[in-house]
């Protein structure tokens, strides 16, 4: 069953390809299917095989048995109906070709979401990745071949550096998908006696870690490795920027967590050495990339520069992870919310995006004003993202940050905290036994000072005071339009009221 | 000596061989007696044949059956692409007044074929020298055959110069086994006997002996393309006729790394025996596979003209192969995949550059230009089989290289060091492949059409072989991700 979720995007594709069936109409179908299935799979026990790991080989080794492939999952098809509802070529020609790559994008994501193969889990990225490069290349905004190139050279070093790190794990511990991998682990981890003699592997499993940690962190747009992002987001086609910024770039956190969680308790041997970069450089994100955004003045800009900075939250919520030794449920559980509302926010503000830039012609944030005079279902519906995305109460995104914020105090007591020698030990001694994750709390916090002044100075100036040329041009938005940024906003307050629903 | 070891040849097996001789002997006597009965209808009686030895090949229990059919198989889409090439074909053999003269070409591949068969059932020397020959004495014919073709009589004598040089390797290596062991049928245990001793052994029979397999191993390298004796290889299918080079790059191919299994498997049943690899050996292996990576990945990037940039690319597609010989042990599936999607893109590439070559009448990777504008269709599936040779996810290509690294990196070679260095030798390999693999890309979607290009006319067998290669490299890339696996 789990294999349709990938094949009907795929056939989709291929019929709109070669037979040249009506773009949007085949896009919308396949997306409505892998709806239902996927539905059915995750919230029906119609589907007894789905869950269970698979055994041995030659069998169908997709799985929804992986701590996150339910969730990711459910935001790759809820992206994706969105995606190919709001599509909006500017010809017949661009639309199949957006059309295919959007299907493709979706069936890569949801392969390597259901993946249990590690193989296969990275080759699938990459069936993603791939029209990403080809539609920037084609139909994007701006010097649309640097960015492209931009990408694909960043993109692919980091697939290299990943695709080694990936094999450096599977051949140095022979195992190839994560159920082995969390089996061998846990095995591993009970003859511990057998870590602390070998140093040689734990040299080999800390490289590996580092491999790892660059070439997901890559393709998530880590600090300093985040330049690709922003602009290739700005400049890529609405469906491919929707799906690439909301689905595929949770691929790289997907891994990580997922790695981790099959890591169990020796996850610190991996990753345990570069913990202390990782809270830097996440920070980088959270406020370099944040003070970035404000500067910015176009919104496409300003909204690829937004979805660099909330990689940070994410970052922070692995970093807890590892710092605890995979005992934090807190920070793995709010980290998925995380994940999925920020798919669903920032899908639907690229979604706005462009029927914004449709109506007004322009995107520059000086020239727009007062569209919601001419708009205001528009206004509602961009006010409603842009507040989840800074992280609202009772909208998606807030239980996911609250949780991650409130995990960094997980294994920490007030007085008796671990205070550990050297630097980290000194440090932390200044500020009352504070360690380097509550330290950097304190710093990422301010994040959501940053966003809420980007996101409402944004608002503001697209929507509010008297209307300016651009808005004048705005005539009225489409009914399908209306219907997918509507549907994401139905999830986003979904999630919000009820995100236990992944967790019973 | 021990009890004489005797092949064990079941005559039965050699069915497709004989089959297709039968065949290659009806077509040539019809080509003499019957001048006025359409050529061409020779290629796709060839073709089939091919079809049906390739089928009755393939239903063999041993292991190098799957070559054999794999070879046949190449041999029957090399002739489908030179039934829609017999224009040309006329052209340079007589002037293009008559077909008078072209039957030829459309039979001498199933004699090639024919000898590729019996190599893959050798078991002794003679067997193995005698059908590298049938091999390789039709194939000095193939590629001289446009006599009108300066490119094409240039390549043919350089062939047979180069040609005869492997094969006075090969008899030279014959001789010295001979001498050495006393036998010329390859087994376990006259290798052991003559590498480990018995009774009367001495240090000169293990030299003696090493020398033997080392001459022989470099007549099967002549075939592979394998360095030292890759020369051949650009100039050769530059000049020779399209279906030729697809030909030599696919089946004839084929046919060096069945000699190379065949020479090598005893080694490897004697190592996994012994629990040791004989470290000359090991060390032949990897300096051969490092320098064919480098000389054919390298090779390739200052390349324009597209005949030439698949001979590079074939000379690096082979050092890939060779990862899995390093350790001197042969690991005889993966040899088999990998060829597999090799043929499975290198066959629709000599396809396509036979269709621009008809069309446009230039080989250079220029005169793909603009073809995403003319044919997007034909653009596409063409980018599919560059991007497979290259080693793009989700294609065959990819899964095949990445069976070769970690080939590489399981591989049991005498010094630690070795390992890394053919490592980073096939990231940088990979990497260039990228590049100069591109290069054709590059070409159909960058660059304008010119004025007068008018799309490619694409004849149902071209267009057929083209598409269903894109499909199964797309199939087989991708379907195996759908499985559990392990390496």
């Amino acid at each position: 069953m789990l294999i349709w979720l990938i094949l009907v995007p795929v056939m989709a594709a291929a019929l709109i390809g070669l037979l040249k069936t009506p773009g949007k109409l085949t896009a919308v179908t396949s997306a409505v299917i892998t709806l239902i299935l996927a539905t059915a799979a995750v919230f029906c026990d119609c589907c007894t095989t789905c869950g269970a790991p698979p055994t041995g080989t030659g069998f169908c080794q997709l799985t929804l048995g992986l701590p996150l492939s339910s969730i990711m999952l459910i935001l790759t098809v809820l992206v994706t109906f969105a995606a190919t509802l709001g599509l909006k070529a500017p010809n017949k020609d661009a639309e199949r070709s957006w059309s295919i790559s959007a299907l493709l994008l979706s069936a890569g994501a949801t392969g390597a979401f259901l993946s249990d193969s590690i193989i296969s889990f990275y080759a699938f990225h990459e069936l993603a990745l791939i029209p990403t490069f080809v539609m920037i290349g084609y139909y994007g905004r701006g010097d649309r071949r640097t960015i492209a190139w931009t990408a694909t050279l960043y993109l692919g070093l980091a697939s290299m550096v990943l695709l080694a790190g990936l094999l450096m794990l599977c051949m140095s511990l022979n195992v190839w998908s994560f159920t082995d991998l969390r089996d061998t682990m846990q095995q591993l981890a009970q003859a511990g006696a057998l870590l602390q003699n070998a140093d040689s592997l734990l040299t080999l499993m800390s490289i590996t870690g580092l491999l790892l940690i660059i070439g997901f962190g890559t393709l998530v747009s880590l600090f300093p490795f985040h330049s690709w992002a922003a602009p290739a987001y700005a400049s890529a086609p609405t469906p491919v920027a929707m799906l690439h910024a909301g689905v595929l770039k949770k691929f790289g956190l997907y891994g990580l967590f997922t790695l981790a969680w099959a890591m169990g308790p020796l996850c610190p041997a991996f990753f345990g050495d570069w913990n202390n970069a990782l809270l830097v450089l996440l920070l980088g994100n959270i406020l370099w990339v944040g003070y970035v955004t404000v500067s910015r003045t176009r919104l496409d800009d300003m909204l690829g520069n937004s979805s660099v900075m909330h990689m940070g939250y994410l970052f922070l919520a692995f970093a807890v992870f590892i710092a605890t030794e995979g005992q934090s449920e807190l920070a793995f559980k709010g980290a998925a919310l995380l994940m999925l509302a920020h798919g669903l926010t920032i899908a639907m503000l690229f979604l706005l995006t462009g029927q914004i830039e449709s109506q007004t012609r322009t995107l520059e944030l000086d020239s727009m004003g007062g569209l919601g005079q001419k708009l205001p279902k528009l206004g509602f519906l961009f006010g409603l993202a842009g507040l989840a995305s800074i992280g609202l109460p009772l909208l998606a995104n807030f239980p996911g940050e609250f949780s991650i914020f409130l995990s960094c105090f997980d294994g920490w007591t007030p007085g008796t905290g671990a205070v550990e020698s050297g630097l980290t030990g000194t440090i932390a001694s200044w500020f009352g036994g504070l360690g380097p994750v509550q330290l950097t709390l304190i710093f990422a916090l301010w994040g959501l000072v940053i966003s809420a002044i980007y996101m409402l100075r944004a608002f503001r100036r697209i929507f509010t005071g008297e209307v300016r040329l651009a808005s004048e041009r705005a005539t009225s938005l489409s009914r399908t339009d209306i219907l997918a940024a509507g549907f994401l906003a139905a999830f986003i307050v979904f999630f919000g009221i009820l995100p236990t629903v992944f967790f019973n | 000596m021990t009890e004489t070891i005797q092949p064990m040849y079941n005559w039965c097996e050699f069915a497709p061989t004989f089959g297709l001789v039968g065949l290659a002997v009806i077509l040539l006597m019809a080509d003499a007696f019957l001048p006025k009965f359409p050529k061409q209808a020779y290629a796709i009686a060839g073709a089939i044949g091919c079809a049906v030895a390739a089928y009755a090949s393939a239903a063999g229990e041993n292991l190098m059956d799957y070559f054999a059919a794999l070879a046949c198989v190449a041999t029957g889409v090399c002739l489908l692409i030179s039934y829609d090439y017999r224009k040309i074909t006329c052209e340079s053999v007589n002037g293009g007044l008559t077909q008078e003269g072209s039957g030829e070409f459309n039979i001498l591949p199933l004699i090639a074929t024919a000898g590729i068969c019996a190599l893959s059932k050798a078991q002794d020397l003679i067997t193995l020298f005698v059908s590298l020959e049938v091999v390789t004495l039709s194939s000095y014919v193939l590629v001289g055959y446009y006599r009108r073709n300066q490119g094409s009589i240039e390549a043919g004598v350089k062939y047979l110069i180069l040609g005869a040089l492997s094969t006075g390797m090969l008899v030279f290596g014959a001789a010295w086994y001979f001498g050495m062991t006393g036998s010329f049928v390859l087994d376990p245990v006259i290798y052991a006997q003559a590498l480990y001793g018995g009774e009367a052994h001495h240090p000169t029979i293990f030299l003696g002996f090493l020398m033997a397999l080392c001459f022989l191993l470099f007549g099967a390298f002549f075939k592979v393309g394998a360095a030292p004796m890759h020369t051949w290889i650009p100039d050769v299918y530059q000049g020779a006729p399209t279906p030729i080079s697809a030909f030599l790059a696919v089946s004839s191919k084929v046919a060096g790394f069945i000699a190379l299994i065949v020479l090598l498997a005893p080694i490897a049943e004697l190592s996994a025996a012994l629990q040791a690899p004989i470290t000359y050996l090991v060390t032949v292996m990897a300096v051969v596979g490092a320098a064919t990576l480098l000389i054919g990945n390298l090779g390739a990037i200052p390349q324009t003209n597209a005949k030439r940039l698949l001979g590079y690319s074939s000379i690096g597609q082979a050092g890939f192969i060779l990862a899995f010989f390093q350790g001197a042990t042969c690991n005889v599936i993966d040899v088999i995949q990998y060829l597999l999607a090799y043929g499975l893109a290198t066959l629709p590439a000599f396809c396509a550059i036979a269709l621009i070559r008809r069309q446009r009448g230039s080989e250079e990777i220029s005169a793909f230009r603009g073809l995403a504008r003319t044919n997007p269709r034909l653009a596409f599936l063409i980018t599919v089989c560059f991007a497979s040779l290259a080693g793009v996810p989700l294609t065959a290509g990819f899964l095949v290289k990445l069976k070769a690294f970690i080939a590489i990196l399981q591989a049991n070679l005498s010094f630690a060091w070795m390992g890394w260095a053919m490592l980073i030798i096939m990231i940088i390999c990979a990497a260039a492949g990228f590049y100069y693999y591109f290069k054709v890309i590059r070409a159909m979607y960058w660059e304008k059409p010119q004025a007068a290009d008018t799309p490619i006319s694409i004849p149902v067998s071209s267009g057929a072989i083209i598409t269903i290669c894109a499909i199964l490299l797309i199939i087989t890339g991708t379907m195996p991700l759908l499985y559990s696996y392990t390496f």
